[in-house]
């Protein structure tokens, strides 16, 4: 008996394509990874006793088999721990999986499909996304111990390259119904995808521009808390800058991810990282972390910093 | 008199030559004369001899005896032939198949890649052991807060949460809030088992899409070889590498 196999199955069962004749009913069953245990006839601790188990149980046929076609995703929101992060508005969630992830602010959707676990608290049942750190350059940055992220619930942020919105997606959970993530997308393709996710997320605010030439949206975006970047272009410093000057308050944050690569592929990976922080440097940013990505990415770096630090006193 | 006189002509006259046969008749063989007697009977001897030979082998010869040539030639015309062996896959078949069972392998790959991906957006490596480690750097003011720096009060954590990189909870996170789910430890222990099985499918199915890359690497180097451009070999192939070939350019019109 292998229940983790099992379970595996299970889920993929549960998750929208039900087998044979339990269908909805037995999605809904909630064995989870318990499913592989079938023999123990009603032994199933499931919320809303699925169909299937009482008919197991009722026949008292030990079928391993059929506990597979009733398995739900997430173990019915009972076998998975939540545990709250370091960064607010970001957990850990692990059970079967092993997961980075966040509340999801738009119950029962996957934006890029990811998976989602949920969890009942007494009455409320809260729901997770997880969050893919081989994707994200951010998510890969909190998993690597990252001190700040300055993304936390209710904080203005201004996002650079923000793709087709699925790290957005995570950084709109965060900051939640209270704060606004500014997401700014050059191309149109990608574009496309980010305003369908802000269209079900009303925290963010899709630009389609240039982010090198800030004055195009300018009446868009208020004063912001910290800039992210990830735009992977040779002077993506500059364009930080750029809008940092703009944008970003006194004393605000930025986290800029750097991909050696793409600032000089002869150079060493440290080299381009220490000449992007010089740069930063002289455009009143002023770096205080650096955390390069394994394992998730290759010669990736995340430097943290503040703008305009306030006069140090004595 | 009148024949005494014919018979001094005649000691005048030429003497009569027995003609050869000229050059340009050689290939009609020798002429019937006394000159050529002797290479006639050589030539008559030699053939008495050999099919007197062949007459003996004849006789001499085991009835049983067998070759395969008896089954793979035939007599066409009174000459043997060899039999054609028949065609049982044409090469343009060959070729479609090769190509069938690069796509079958690929498809194999894709599904398997598509696996790993899903797995990988819920597998995070959070406590893996082997996984590679990154660099973390502070920058500070000035050399004494090198010198003072204590990284559990910088990250405001408890020192016993230095290692766990991947969470770090500050002191006032560790203070306010608690963790939810499945707590007790039972369960607990039972999660980290179906975890573990979870890594270890998905270093498995890692495994195994590797190798069917290299599979289908080497099927399509095979099928590349069938054209017929000259190539010279870069690099051997080995276990888990196809074998290199550089190929001469040509102008395709």
């Amino acid at each position: 008996m292998r229940p983790g196999f099992r379970g595996d199955r299970g889920g993929r069962g549960g998750g929208g394509r039900g087998r044979g004749g339990f269908g909805d009913r037995g999605g809904r069953g909630g064995f989870g990874d318990r499913g592989g245990r079938g023999g123990r006839g009603g032994g199933f601790r499931s919320p809303d006793g699925g169909g299937f188990r009482g008919r197991g149980g009722g026949r008292g046929t030990p079928r391993g088999r059929g506990g597979r076609g009733g398995g739900r995703g997430f173990g019915g929101g009972k076998k998975v721990l939540i545990e709250p992060h370091r960064h607010e508005g970001v957990f850990i969630c692990r059970g079967k999986e092993d997961a980075l992830v966040t509340k999801n602010m738009v119950v029962g959707e996957s934006v890029y499909g990811e998976k989602r676990m949920s969890v009942e608290e007494g009455e409320t049942k809260i729901e997770y996304r997880a969050w893919n750190p081989f994707r994200s350059k951010l998510a890969a940055a909190i998993l690597g111990g990252i001190d700040q992220i300055h993304i936390k619930p209710g904080a203005k942020v201004m996002y650079l390259g923000a793709a087709s919105g699925t790290t957005v997606s995570h950084v709109s959970d965060i900051v939640g119904p209270e704060g606004l993530v500014y997401a700014v997308e050059f191309s149109h393709r990608s574009g496309r995808d980010l305003l369908n996710v802000a269209k079900k997320r009303t925290n963010i605010i899709p630009i389609i521009e240039d982010a090198r030439h800030p004055h195009k949206y300018r009446m868009l975006v208020g004063m912001v808390d910290v800039i992210f970047a990830d735009v992977a272009q040779p002077d993506q410093t500059r364009i930080v800058a750029l809008n940092a000057h703009n944008f970003l308050k006194n004393g605000g944050h930025f986290v800029i991810s750097i991909k050696a690569n793409c600032i000089d592929s002869t150079a060493a990976p440290e080299a381009v990282f220490a000449a992007e922080v010089k740069k930063m440097s002289a455009e009143n940013m002023k770096p205080q972390e650096q955390l390069t990505l394994e394992p998730y990415e290759r010669d990736h770096a995340v430097v943290v910093g503040i703008y305009r630090p306030p006069p140090k006193q004595k | 008199n009148m024949s005494s006189f014919r018979k001094a002509l005649k000691s005048r006259q030429r003497n009569h030559h027995e003609r050869s046969q000229p050059g340009f008749r050689k290939n009609l063989g020798l002429l019937e004369k006394k000159k050529d007697y002797k290479l006639r009977a050589d030539d008559y001897h030699k053939k008495q001899n050999t099919l007197a030979a062949l007459r003996k082998k004849a006789l001499d010869k085991n009835p049983d005896e067998f070759y395969f040539k008896m089954i793979s030639s035939k007599l066409e015309d009174g000459v043997h032939m060899m039999k054609k062996a028949e065609v049982e896959v044409t090469e343009e078949q060959k070729k479609v198949m090769r190509t069938q069972d690069i796509k079958y392998v690929e498809m194999k790959r894709v599904a398997e890649a598509k696996k790993i991906e899903r797995m990988k957006g819920a597998l995070h490596l959070l406590d893996a052991e082997s996984k590679q480690k990154n660099k973390h750097t502070f920058f500070v003011n000035s050399k004494k807060e090198v010198k003072t720096f204590d990284l559990a009060s910088h990250l405001n954590t408890a020192p016993e949460l230095v290692d766990r990189v991947y969470n770090r909870p500050t002191l006032h996170t560790l203070e306010t809030k608690s963790i939810q789910g499945a707590v007790d430890t039972p369960t607990q222990e039972k999660m980290a088992r179906q975890r573990k099985h979870q890594y270890k499918m998905l270093s498995q199915r890692v495994d195994r899409e590797k190798k069917l890359f290299v599979i289908s690497q080497k099927i399509q180097t095979r099928k590349d070889l069938q054209d017929k451009t000259k190539k010279v070999k870069v690099k051997k192939e080995t276990e888990n590498s196809a074998a290199i070939y550089k190929f001469e350019a040509k102008r395709k019109r």
